[in-house]
C-alpha cells in the first residue's frame, strides 16, 4: 500500500471499500474511537453525578481543557514532523513569568525610568519569548542534529531555571494593572466570557482552526506531513526540511506561550512552577487523538478530541470525589488503551490501515 | 465490534464501585489540602473529614500539591458540586487570592487552614499555627542543645509559603543573639525530604565542620538526618525540626533528632470545620477575628511518650 501521507489521510477519511459488511462498522468505531470515548465518558459521569452534565460545567471543563489543548496543538505539529517537544510545560511557565515581569514594570536604571508596556505589547513580547525558545530548539535539532528528545529536555530545564531565577521562586501577582498606567485588561483573557463562552475556549478554537487550516490547505502542512513520514524522501523531493523543522518548533513555542498567557490570566498570577509536567499530558492528548509518535500521521480534530477526553475524565473524577491518585491511574490507563488501539489501526504492515 | 463493547462494559464495571452518593446529607464540605504524601497534610485532611462527617456532612478531600492551576480546578469542582463550605490549605499566599475570591463570589464560604493568603476580608477565617511562637520555642531549645558557638546549616521551606519566612525569621531572631553561632549554609528544600537529603549531601562536601542543623519542617530535617547517617556523621550533630510528624517523633525517640515543634494541625483542622458548620447554620462567623493563631508545643525526648496519635500530644 502506498505510504504517501496525503493518500493515507484520504484513506482515513473516505473509509475502506465495502468488501465485508460487519468489518466496516468495526473500522468506523476504531477510527472514531476518541469521539466514542468522549461520549462514553460524558455518559458515565452524567450517570454518576447530577452536577456533571450541565452547560455551565461543560464550559468550565472546556476552560480547563483550553490550556492542555493549546499545548497539544503545538505538540501535534512537532510530532507530525517526527520530533517531540518536551519543553512546552517549561515554556508555559516561563511565558507566564515574562508576562508578569513586564506587567510589574520594567526598570531601566541607566535611563532612570520604569516602563509599563500596554497589555497588547506584553502579549506580543511574551509570544516572542515562546517563539525564541522554539527557535533555539529548532536550530539545535535541525542544524546541529541533536536528537529532539535530548534538545527539548535540555530546554525544559533551562527555561524552568530562567523562570525560577527571574522570580526567586516566588510569584508575580500584580497582573491586573492600574488605570493610571494604562495597562489594564490582562485578566480579560482569563475571566471574561463572550456570549457565555470563556475566552480561553475561544482562543483554543481559533488556534485549532488556524492549525487545521495550516495542515490541510497550505504547502507548509504538506511539507510537515511528508518530512514526518519519510524525511529523506521529503528532502530529496525538494521540501525545505530544516526550515520546516525550525518553524515547527517555533510554532510549538508560540502555542505554549499563548497557553501560558491564558493560564496566568485565569489565575491573575504567574508562578515559575506553572506547567510542571504539562508536556506529558500534551503528548497523551496527541496520542489519544490517533497521531503516530513516529510522525506523518495525525489531525487537529483527533488531538482536540484527545485533549477533551483527558480533561473531561480528570474533571469528572474530581467531581465525583475520587482520590487524585486514582486520577493518575486512569489517565495512564487511557493512554495505554489509546496506544494499543493506535497499533491495531496502523499495525500489520498496512493490511487494515 | 465485540472488542469495543467488551471494553466499554469493563470500563463501566470498574467505574461502578466509584459511584458517589448524589444526595449529600447536610451538604458537602470540600477539603483541599496540599499533598497527602506528607503526614502533616494527610492528618489535616483526615481530621477535617472526620469532623465534617461527625457533624453530619459529606466530605471529600482533594490535593493540589502546591500547583495553583490544580487548586483552581478543584475549587471549580467544589463550586460545581454545590459545596456548602470549602476548607482550603492555600498553595500560594498571593497566587491563591484569586481562587478564594472566586469561591466566595460563588456564595461558598472559605476557611483557610495552615497557611494564609495576603489579603483579608475574602475568606471567613484563616486558622494557622502561631509560627512565630513555634519558631522561637524551637530556636530556644536548639540553642540549649547546641550551646552558644558552632557552625550550623539552615533549611528553608517553599518561598511561596509565608510560613517558611516566618519560621526562618523566628530562628534568626533568637540565633543572631549569639555571634559565635555561624551559619555556613542556607538552602531552600521546599518542605521535601528528598531535597533536604540531596542538599545536605552537597553542604557536607563543602563544609566538613558542622555542629548543628535547624530546619523549617520535619521532612527536610529527616532528609538531612538520612544524609548525615549515610556519611556516618550523625553522631554529635544537633538536628531540629518543625511540625511534629510521626516520623520526626520517632527520630526524637531514637535520639537522632533533638526536638521538634508540634503544630496543632489536628486542633485547627477540627476547629475550621466546626466554624464552617457554625457559619453554614447561622450565617455569621463564629469568631470575630479572621486570622486565628494556634500555639505550638515542643516535643523533646522528655515528653515524647505523650505523643499518642499523629500530631496529638496528650498530657
Amino acid at each position: 500500500m502506498s505510504e504517501i501521507p496525503g493518500e493515507t489521510k484520504m484513506a482515513e477519511t473516505t473509509g475502506k471499500p465495502r468488501a465485508r459488511g460487519g468489518f466496516d462498522i468495526a473500522h468506523l468505531l476504531l477510527e472514531g474511537r476518541a469521539f466514542f470515548a468522549l461520549i462514553a465518558i460524558i455518559a458515565i459521569f452524567s450517570y454518576l453525578s447530577p452536577n456533571y452534565a450541565t452547560i455551565g460545567n461543560f464550559l468550565i471543563m472546556a476552560n480547563h481543557v483550553a490550556i492542555f489543548g493549546l499545548l497539544a496543538i503545538g505538540m501535534l505539529l512537532v510530532i507530525l514532523n517526527g520530533g517531540i517537544d518536551l519543553s512546552v510545560g517549561s515554556v508555559l511557565g516561563l511565558s507566564g513569568v515574562v508576562a508578569g515581569y513586564l506587567m510589574q514594570g520594567v526598570e531601566l536604571e541607566w535611563a532612570g525610568v520604569i516602563l509599563y508596556p500596554p497589555v497588547w505589547a506584553v502579549v506580543i513580547l511574551t509570544i516572542g519569548v515562546g517563539a525564541f525558545v522554539g527557535m533555539v530548539n529548532g536550530v539545535l535539532i535541525a542544524w546541529f542534529k541533536v536528537p529532539a528528545f535530548v534538545a527539548t529536555l535540555g530546554t525544559l530545564y533551562v527555561a524552568r531555571g530562567v523562570g525560577l531565577l527571574m522570580t526567586n521562586g516566588l510569584t508575580f501577582n500584580k497582573l491586573s494593572g492600574t488605570e493610571a498606567l494604562g495597562n489594564r485588561g490582562f485578566e480579560w483573557l482569563g475571566f471574561n466570557r463572550i456570549a457565555g463562552v470563556p475566552i480561553g475556549v475561544i482562543v483554543l478554537t481559533l488556534v485549532a482552526l488556524i492549525a487545521g487550516f495550516l495542515l490541510m490547505r497550505t504547502a507548509f502542512g504538506r511539507w510537515l506531513y511528508s518530512s514526518g513520514g519519510n524525511e529523506r524522501a521529503a528532502e530529496l523531493s525538494g521540501v525545505p526540511v530544516r526550515r520546516v523543522q525550525v518553524l515547527v518548533y517555533m510554532l510549538s513555542g508560540v502555542c505554549a506561550a499563548i497557553a501560558g498567557l491564558v493560564l496566568s490570566s485565569q489565575l491573575t498570577s504567574a508562578g515559575p512552577t506553572a506547567g510542571f509536567t504539562y508536556e506529558l499530558t500534551a503528548i497523551a492528548a496527541v496520542v489519544i487523538g490517533g497521531a503516530a509518535l513516529t510522525g506523518g500521521r495525525g489531525t487537529v480534530r483527533g488531538t482536540m478530541l484527545g485533549a477533551f477526553v483527558i480533561g473531561f475524565l480528570s474533571d469528572g473524577l474530581v467531581i465525583i470525589g475520587v482520590s487524585s491518585y486514582w486520577q493518575t491511574v486512569f489517565t495512564g490507563a487511557v493512554i495505554v488503551l489509546a496506544v494499543l488501539l493506535n497499533s491495531i489501526q496502523y499495525g500489520g504492515s498496512g493490511k487494515r490501515g | 465490534m465485540i472488542k469495543f463493547t467488551k471494553r466499554t462494559l469493563l470500563a463501566a464495571a470498574t467505574a461502578l464501585p466509584l459511584m458517589a452518593s448524589s444526595v449529600w446529607a447536610e451538604g458537602l464540605i470540600s477539603i483541599i489540602v496540599n499533598d497527602p504524601a506528607n503526614p502533616y497534610w494527610f492528618t489535616e485532611g483526615e481530621v477535617a473529614k472526620a469532623t465534617a462527617e461527625e457533624l453530619g456532612y459529606e466530605a471529600t478531600v482533594a490535593a493540589h500539591k502546591g500547583d495553583t492551576n490544580t487548586e483552581s480546578r478543584l475549587i471549580d469542582a467544589a463550586i460545581t458540586n454545590g459545596a456548602k463550605a470549602i476548607i482550603l490549605d492555600p498553595a500560594n499566599a498571593d497566587g491563591s487570592v484569586g481562587v478564594v475570591r472566586k469561591a466566595t463570589e460563588a456564595g461558598i464560604p472559605v476557611f483557610l487552614v495552615n497557611a494564609e493568603i495576603n489579603e483579608s476580608g475574602i475568606a471567613i477565617a484563616q486558622l494557622v499555627s502561631n509560627n512565630a511562637q513555634g519558631a522561637a520555642l524551637g530556636a530556644v531549645q536548639w540553642i540549649e542543645a547546641v550551646g552558644d558557638a558552632g557552625n550550623f546549616v539552615e533549611f528553608f521551606g517553599n518561598p511561596a509559603d509565608n510560613n517558611a519566612a516566618t519560621r526562618s525569621n523566628g530562628y534568626n531572631t533568637v540565633i543572631s543573639q549569639y555571634p559565635d553561632l555561624i551559619k555556613v549554609a542556607e538552602e531552600v528544600a521546599n518542605w521535601d525530604r528528598t531535597q533536604g537529603y540531596n542538599k545536605m549531601q552537597s553542604i557536607m562536601q563543602a563544609n566538613p565542620d558542622i555542629q548543628a542543623v535547624i530546619s523549617g519542617n520535619d521532612e527536610m530535617a529527616l532528609g538531612a538526618i538520612a544524609a548525615l547517617k549515610e556519611a556516618g556523621r550523625l553522631e554529635g550533630i544537633i538536628v531540629g525540626g518543625f511540625d511534629g510528624s510521626p516520623d520526626a517523633v520517632e527520630a526524637v525517640r531514637n535520639g537522632e533528632m533533638a526536638y521538634t515543634v508540634l503544630q496543632p494541625v489536628a486542633v485547627f483542622a477540627r476547629e475550621a470545620v466546626i466554624q464552617a458548620d457554625y457559619y453554614i447554620k447561622n450565617g455569621t462567623p463564629m469568631v470575630a477575628d479572621e486570622k486565628q493563631l494556634f500555639d505550638c508545643l515542643l516535643i523533646t525526648i522528655d515528653n515524647v511518650d505523650n505523643y499518642t496519635a499523629p500530631f496529638t500530644l496528650t498530657n
